[in-house]
């Protein structure tokens, strides 16, 4: 009778697990797809105080995000009168900044600005948007996530004119690395870029790629090793925030400056002033307050509706914003830097 | 009798209780503070699959620090299985089943070399595991690239199906957090890491294989980890080789919160559970209350200070005693 009964017990439970089994969909794709649900994203007619825009995005205190990415996106909604929230890990953690985006996703914010810092994040996306939120990434495009929009860079065009300026440098000759965050695919964009742009000069020796870790003192570790190991070390091109200090830390401490010929990305006040010391010859900058304060923009937009394209976007499953922006590159050198120094 | 078991006393020194009420304390106020936001299912749901991957490497943390050791090569072995796994799964065109045993292989091996290293050689564990920490971080950056995505959907469907509207990782934290609690209360295999922990001259003496046993728990805490990797790549459907970076520190804090003890002998794998529980409760209400970034590693510090000072008062009183 005992059997019976726990076998019973068994039997409905294993039903009961089974029926409420729910398997992923096989085919997880959908970038630049027709959105067709009923209530494909949350709207409201008229805006409110209390109306929130959230930024997930990782390394929160980095610089680069700091006074240009956040400051921007502050400014956007102290202007338009809504809170705006910044949240993400302190360190560069793309599942926490995953898991911080999956739990914001409950409290249906106004819209999501995300950061496109990994490829990973694309499910967290996804989910964002089917809980009808309007989100937009900025920075790197994330594949099949689904994001109403993407606002950013090309970086293998910031990759391919460092590259062709580096050659320009070096007359087509000599040595040369490159650093920056190995493994990023936006970073990996870019080595694929500059490679590209040297190829047409056979005289380039390419020595290859060195991980700096986003970290001044390991770039500028590495940038020393390869000066130590090469002396006819020709030049070096970074591509995270921390590879042009640290490289120049290296070349002017081996006593290389204009020797060594360093590109970099970002325009940080401390990489224009290695540009004006002579340093770094020069340096392509991102229009990153054009990602957020744009893409909050687009956020609040999609969900006021201020530019119809038919009687109501949200049930027709169109995104009344630009699917894709692409922002463009900013390039300095010692003819023009004095007009970004603030 | 049954009355003195449950005293404020008993209650501080039981760390999985005191933890549990703690818990349930939160959980209440945060209830009050946040009705709409916090206490929805959707939330709950949200928090325990965060919290199942560290919770599924700290099993493993707890069971080394039980024994007087600690590994912080995990987070490295988290990025290293689920990059193996997607690289075969990826370039080589590997089932899926294979990949993963590789994976699993791959993790379990670190682990054994570390164990084997620090048990025979006598290399000492923080220097060990420091070192391993970048040697597999750097094949977790070789095989997973810029990130390896595109997975067959049958490696998608070990992380990403849903049970009882729980997502898998959370039932494979339970399985795991409850079979080896079992395992280490009924065991005498298991049993043995307390004595090694405690007294590890004594435990030897008394005829435990101390070498072996540590080894074999370096080699349980990698398959952990390994598993923790395979099962993250799969519900992000993706391979980085940026996981796991801070996973150490997050689980031997969980760890410690959950009763573990630096100088080992001490924890439950419950404990372990709960320690992560409450982090990811206490991290759960600082996105809720839209704390920023910089104000979270700070309160998480905090409480791990207040968690190790609260065991050393413990354990003057009980001395006193």
């Amino acid at each position: 009778m005992l059997i019976q009964n726990i076998s019973r017990t068994l039997l409905f439970l294993l039903i009961l697990v089974c029926g409420s089994c729910e398997l992923p969909p096989r085919n997880q794709e959908g970038t630049g797809k027709a959105i067709n649900t009923q209530e494909a994203f949350r709207t409201a007619t008229t805006p409110s105080a209390d109306e929130e825009y959230i930024m997930v995005t990782t390394a929160i205190n980095l610089p680069l995000y700091v006074n240009h990415d956040q400051a921007a996106f502050k400014a956007w909604g102290e202007k338009k009168g809504v809170k705006t929230t910044i949240l993400g890990p302190a360190e560069w953690d793309v599942p926490t900044q995953i898991a911080t985006l999956e739990q914001v996703i409950p409290s249906r914010p106004a819209g999501l600005l995300i950061n496109g810092t990994d490829p990973g994040i694309a499910q967290a996306i996804r989910k964002a948007v089917a809980a009808g939120i309007p989100t937009v990434v900025y920075d790197s495009e994330i594949p099949n996530s689904n994001r109403h929009c993407f606002i950013g860079s090309d970086w293998y065009e910031m990759g391919y004119l460092q590259g062709k300026r580096m050659a320009q440098l070096l007359k087509g000759k000599g040595k040369v690395a490159v650093m920056g965050i190995l493994g990023m695919e936006n970073m990996e964009a870019g080595f694929r870029g500059f490679l590209d742009a040297i190829k047409p000069f056979p005289s380039i020796e390419y020595l290859g790629k060195y991980d700096d870790k986003a970290n001044v003192e390991t770039a500028a570790r590495i940038a020393a090793d390869l000066i130590s190991a090469h002396p006819d070390l020709a030049g070096m091109a970074g591509f995270d925030s921390n590879s042009g200090p640290g490289m120049a830390l290296a070349v002017k401490e081996a006593n290389r400056i204009g020797r060594i010929k360093l590109t970099t990305v970002d325009a940080e006040p401390e990489h224009l002033k290695l540009v004006q010391a002579g340093v770094i010859d020069y340096l392509v900058g991102q229009k990153r307050e054009l990602f957020t304060a744009l893409g909050a923009q687009f956020l609040y937009d999609m969900r006021h509706g201020t530019l119809q394209l038919s009687a109501n976007d949200a049930k027709a499953g169109v995104v009344p914003i630009p699917r894709t922006v692409i922002t463009g590159s900013i390039e300095i050198d010692k003819t023009n830097f004095a007009q970004f120094i603030q | 009798m049954t009355t003195q078991k449950f005293t404020l006393n008993n209650i501080l020194q039981d760390r999985v209780l005191s933890l549990s009420l703690t818990i349930v304390f939160l959980m209440l106020v945060l209830t009050l503070l946040y009705p709409t936001q916090f206490a929805t299912w959707d939330n709950f749901s949200q928090v325990l699959l965060n919290l199942s991957i560290d919770t599924i490497v700290a099993v493993g943390m707890m069971i080394l620090m039980i024994g007087g050791m600690f590994d912080l090569s995990v987070g490295s072995v988290v990025a290293f299985s689920g990059g193996l796994a997607g690289y075969l799964m990826y370039h080589q065109d590997l089932p899926v089943a294979l990949a993963v045993l590789a994976g699993l292989s791959g993790a379990t091996l670190v682990g054994l070399v570390n164990g084997w290293l620090i048990a025979r050689i006598g290399i000492n564990p923080m220097i060990q595991t420091l070192a391993m920490m970048g040697i597999v971080r750097g094949f977790a950056l070789m095989l997973s690239g810029a990130g390896l995505q595109n997975f067959p959907w049958e490696f998608i469907v070990i992380g990403q199906s849903k049970l009882l509207q729980l997502q898998t990782p959370v039932w494979y934290m339970l399985f795991i957090v409850l079979g080896i609690n079992f395992l280490v209360q009924r065991t005498t295999f298991f049993r043995r890491y307390y004595f090694i922990g405690g007294n590890e001259r004594a435990a030897r003496l008394s005829g435990i294989q101390v070498e072996r046993m540590k080894i074999w728990a370096f080699v349980i805490s990698a398959l952990l980890a390994g598993i923790a990797g395979i099962l993250l790549s799969s519900r992000l459907g993706a391979a980085l080789s940026t996981s796991g970076r801070g996973l150490e520190l997050r689980v031997i804090t969980a760890v410690i919160l959950g009763g573990a003890s630096l100088a080992g002998g001490q924890g439950r794998i419950l404990g372990a559970f709960l320690g992560a529980l409450f982090m990811a409760i206490i991290n759960n209400a600082l996105i809720i209350g839209r704390v920023s970034g910089y104000w979270q590693e700070v309160i998480l510090g905090v409480i791990l200070i207040l968690a190790v000072a609260m065991d050393q008062l413990l354990l003057r009183r009980v001395s006193r005693k």
